[in-house]
């Protein structure tokens, strides 16, 4: 089966698709409420000459959503994430915990702190899914 | 000399003399401050054979440097002496004001012999100390003393208290210092130290300055640190959930130990007890500690039926461990209730919950029975009983007297399969952080100089991922539960976390500004001009002078190692089935460390350190 093009439709979808199907996710989202935006800085000698966004919607235990998005889309959701391209590639590779990324400044964190920590457990599921895609980065 | 005053108050109690004494002023640069020149200090007196409780026994309170000046996260102090409870080097620390008020008042320190033969409070106040007869304080809890010794003041500004409770009156093994009634010094014992030697309480009022060598540079390093802190995310974690945040987050990595550490993971017990439960359920408000731009203290007000307190301290992550996860309570009102208590009659908390989670294990073997606990239930989860059992510790009636010995003598005395459940090392038990989930902290555990400790380096911070210090040769990540690579992460958190502990600044702010700003504040203040190497080396002194000490006092090779129950695997969880190498990581830290094989600093070390005058107690 064909790699999935990081940031394709294809690739958003294998990502939803992954994270329905995890047992565990239900249980660690549960009373979640909130989008939660991802903003990858651009980098032009990694391939990728665009700045992206992508747009990640939860509620209590299910996925509404995930697909890429426009700028003013990913920064009015509750929680924005930012940071460079090589560094979300690193969290989606499984090379860089998303807990430690944030606590080292390499993502920026915007939102109620409070809340994502209630629910760290679901927030590292859903990496958990996105780690186990198939992925063909930009710079690959 | 920038940093310092070179003036230290001396105090003989049996002489009820007081003098104010200097030190060769080399000895601030190789040295620095805090714990550090503490024990360089205690070695020119030590006698092993000395036992910590009898009146010639030195006490030091010590600042730092940085202590006092504005640098953010200078608060801190620290009181040392032999422990008590582990017969070793011991040394605890707080942060509050009282600190920068012992500076301002023109000491770097204050060191303490013999034992009055009535109840007393040692007054400082700007140059001059009083001994005080202080019976009519002898009984009362911690901050019934420090209220009356405040209002004693009669001034608008009160002083600044220290003061032990009915535990280090009577001397249990882990009685903690109340610092103002909002923070305590309390690993190693050093209440029943105070108490040893009958004082109650240490009150200080300073107005003076703490010198400072170019305060222009100062003034942009502490810019340039405070908005380091600004812009971290573990600064925002620190102020709006504390250190209690380390509940939920530490479930997820197989760091939160539960069961007296025989359970890998239980989230909902998590959520139950951590950070957000904290602020959702009971937090009024959070206040800094002095130059604290953090303000990680929580404040709780607990209204319920029957655990409810009036405002004051709220359980720290410590303790929400120690009572709660460790002995299977969900109850974070009971836990709130059970830290007042402790607050109050001076008992710590992490040694007393992690006592009271052994007994409830010896209990369900029935290696303890009820007619040996005084008639209590001590299942797992029952808090009341935990709360009545405190109490005991404090005045040692009963049963509490044998557990006010802490878990290693109180094994020692059940003996059999006691022994493979009790968990301390060199008589410490260790945090509520699990070295199955993370092994460095194991190795750490392992070496660190105060028995079991997660505050005698920046190993938490650095394995865990919280901060990344590329300029020391440190990596961006170091996975949690593997063995391998660990011993130099170690070596040089251990070097690291003596510095700041000899500085004076405390470890979560250190965390938050980095590496460099701590280096350039230290230089701004002394003058010292420290490269990063030098500031290295000087941490590396640090840790192996305090070894010297504990060989000294019987430490060797085979007590550099991790309890039974910590190298069996657990069931589930974040680290399941995984337990640290213990020999692996030993092995190459020895190597790296210089230690020989019977765990003793080599002599070609100690000279390369400065510490050759050593060499002859250590080895004949």
């Amino acid at each position: 089966m064909a790699k999935l093009k990081v940031f394709s439709d294809e690739w958003c979808n294998a990502w939803a698709d992954k994270i329905r199907e995890s047992k565990e996710f239900p249980i660690h989202n549960k009373g979640w409420e909130g989008d939660i935006g991802c903003c990858i800085s651009k980098d032009p000698k990694a391939n990728l000459p665009e700045d992206k966004y992508l747009y990640v919607n939860f509620f209590d235990g299910k996925v509404l959503d995930v697909r890429m998005a426009d700028k003013e889309t990913a920064e009015n959701t509750k929680f924005v994430i930012s940071g460079e391209y090589i560094r979300w590639k690193q969290v989606a590779r499984g090379e860089l915990d998303a807990v430690k990324a944030m606590m080292q400044g390499k993502l920026k964190l915007k939102g109620n702190l409070p809340y994502v920590v209630k629910y760290v457990k679901g927030v590292q599921e859903t990496i958990k899914c996105l780690v186990a895609l198939d992925s063909e980065f930009p710079d690959d | 000399m920038g940093g310092n005053h070179n003036r230290f108050l001396e105090i003989d109690l049996s002489a009820r003399s007081t003098a104010v004494t200097s030190i060769d002023p080399a000895l601030f640069s190789a040295f620095i401050g805090g714990s550090t020149l503490a024990a360089r200090l205690f070695l020119d007196t030590l006698d092993v054979k000395r036992d910590p409780l009898s009146p010639d026994s030195s006490l030091f309170i010590m600042t730092g440097p940085l202590t006092g000046t504005s640098f953010p996260g200078s608060s801190r102090f620290v009181m040392c002496a032999r422990s008590p409870l582990t017969g070793i080097w011991g040394e605890s620390a707080s942060g509050g004001t009282f600190g920068a008020e012992l500076k301002r008042a023109g000491f770097d320190g204050v060191i303490i012999r013999g034992k009055s033969t009535h109840p007393c409070v040692i007054t400082v106040e700007d140059q001059n100390a009083a001994i005080v007869d202080a019976g009519d304080l002898w009984g009362k809890d911690t901050y019934e003393t420090i209220d009356i010794l405040r209002k004693r003041g009669g001034e608008e500004r009160p002083a600044r208290v220290l003061a032990i409770g009915p535990a280090g009156e009577h001397l249990v093994k882990f009685a903690n210092v109340c610092n103002d009634k909002a923070h305590y010094i309390g690993r190693t014992g050093m209440g029943a130290v105070l108490g040893s030697k009958r004082i109650k309480a240490i009150t200080c009022r300073g107005t003076g300055t703490v010198p400072v060598a170019s305060e222009e540079n100062f003034r942009n390093v502490r810019k340039a640190a405070l908005e380091e802190i600004k812009n971290s995310l573990m600064s925002r974690t620190f102020h709006e959930l504390g250190t209690a945040a380390a509940m939920e987050l530490g479930m997820t990595t197989g760091d939160v130990p539960i069961k007296n550490w025989s359970v890998g993971v239980d989230y909902a017990m998590g959520l139950a007890l951590g950070g957000t439960a904290v602020a959702e359920k009971m937090l009024k408000k959070r206040v800094a500690c002095y130059a604290c731009p953090i303000a990680c203290k929580p404040v709780v007000v607990v209204d319920d039926p029957k655990y409810g307190i009036a405002e004051g301290p709220g359980p720290e992550y410590e303790t929400l461990g120690s009572f709660g996860t460790m002995i299977m309570n969900d109850n974070i009102y009971a836990v709130a209730r059970v830290n007042d208590l402790c607050n109050r009659l001076g008992v710590e908390t992490i040694t007393g919950g992690a006592t009271i989670a052994f007994i409830m294990e010896m209990y369900e073997k029935g290696l303890l029975t009820r007619d040996d606990l005084d008639g209590l239930d001590m299942t797992w989860g029952n808090i009341d009983a935990a709360i009545v059992l405190v109490k005991k510790i404090a005045y040692r009636e009963g049963f509490g007297d044998r557990a006010a010995e802490g878990s290693r003598a109180l094994a020692r005395s059940i003996g059999g399969e006691a022994l493979d459940c009790v968990v301390e090392v060199k008589g410490l038990e260790p945090p509520m952080h699990d070295p199955r989930g993370f092994h460095g902290m194991g190795l750490a555990y392992m070496n660190s100089n105060r028995g079991a400790c997660h505050l005698q380096h920046s190993d938490q911070a650095i394995e865990m991922g919280m901060v990344s210090w590329n300029e020391v040769g440190l990596k961006d990540d170091y996975p949690g539960p593997v063995s391998e690579g660990k011993a130099e992460m170690v070596y040089i958190g251990e070097n690291i976390g003596q510095m700041a502990n000899s500085v004076c600044v405390c470890h979560f702010v250190h965390w938050c500004m980095g590496l460099t700003n701590l280096l350039d504040g230290l230089n701004a203040v002394t003058g010292y001009g420290f490269s990063l190497d030098d500031f290295m080396e000087a941490g590396k002194r640090s840790w192996v002078l305090k070894r010297a000490i504990n060989n000294l006092f019987g430490v060797t090779a085979k007590d550099d190692r991790l309890p039974k129950r910590i190298l069996t695997p657990l069931a589930e969880g974040a680290a399941e089935g995984i337990i640290p190498d213990m020999k692996l990581m030993k092995r190459e830290y020895y190597r790296i460390r210089g230690l020989n094989d019977e765990g003793f600093p080599k002599p070609e070390l100690l000279d390369s350190l400065g510490l050759g005058f050593i060499k002859e107690r250590l080895y004949g």
